[in-house]
């Protein structure tokens, strides 16, 4: 009977303590400015490259305001690593104008 | 109930037909350097037809990446073909490939040109031709890495 509860003690542990993990893995969210996107024919190949990337959750393109709004898991993927991938489209990641949430 | 079944086949199939039974593109051009290019020319080879311009930077970003795979798996049956879509000065495509080096032949496309494969208007585009001339699959947007893995490499040799 003991040994039961303990089974029964130790697994709640681990079960909040995944959850307490998984809590701290976040979605996080970051407006990416960027340049020479101004070609509505071309734009689509950013948030192709974007979504192809492991960790990337969603991709909101904004060609008005010259923009990406990305949320991703922060646990598998950098902003840094986004701004590469942006520059890999050919266009240019504006560093000073972007903000993470 | 098996009229039903019926019904559904006698719907769906032409849209079944039409995936598989896409004839032979007939494309014919003439590349920047006055030579006649036809993709019946290149029958047994999976051929990339890419449509890009100057102006669009995804498509000056995928070009070293084309030149590239021209290099690697040319001797594996790949041919790419750019064409450039819409219709650009000869002088500015020529300076434009000289400096990138592109190893492949390049033509000026028009609309006419590009409505032979899609309507879609996104650059660039890649329409992946099989060996026997068919359309297999149009790539919208650059050309990703897993896209090549995936689509094109299990057509070659």
């Amino acid at each position: 009977m003991k040994s039961k509860t303990l089974v029964i003690t130790i697994a709640m542990f681990l079960m909040i303590a995944f959850a307490a993990i998984g809590a701290l893995a976040d979605t996080k969210k970051s407006t990416i400015r960027i340049d020479g996107m101004k070609c509505s024919k071309c734009s689509g190949s950013v948030e192709k490259a974007l979504k192809a990337t492991a960790g990337v959750e969603k991709v909101e393109m904004s060609l008005d305001r010259k923009e990406a709004v990305v949320e991703y898991d922060d646990a598998k993927v950098t902003e840094a690593k986004l701004r590469e991938v942006i520059n890999g489209t050919g266009f240019k990641a504006v560093e000073e104008k972007s903000g993470s949430q | 109930m098996n009229k039903i079944l019926l019904a559904a086949l006698f719907l769906f199939a032409p849209i079944v037909t039409l995936g598989q039974d896409s004839r032979p593109v007939p494309l014919t051009f003439k590349d920047i350097q006055g030579r006649y290019v036809r993709l019946s020319d290149y029958r047994g080879k999976v051929v990339l037809v890419n449509f890009w311009a100057t102006w669009c930077p995804p498509c000056r970003a995928e070009i070293p990446d084309l030149i590239r795979l021209q290099r690697e798996y040319g001797s594996r049956g790949l041919q790419v073909i750019g064409v450039t879509y819409p219709p650009q000065k000869l002088a500015e495509v020529r300076r434009f490939v000289q400096e990138a080096k592109v190893n492949y032949p390049i033509g000026l496309g028009t609309n006419q040109t590009k409505l032979l494969f899609t309507k879609n208007e996104e650059l660039p585009i890649t329409i992946v031709i099989g060996t026997d001339g068919r359309i297999r699959d149009i790539i919208v947007g650059i050309l990703l890495p897993e896209e090549f893995e995936q689509k094109i490499k299990p057509l070659l040799k």
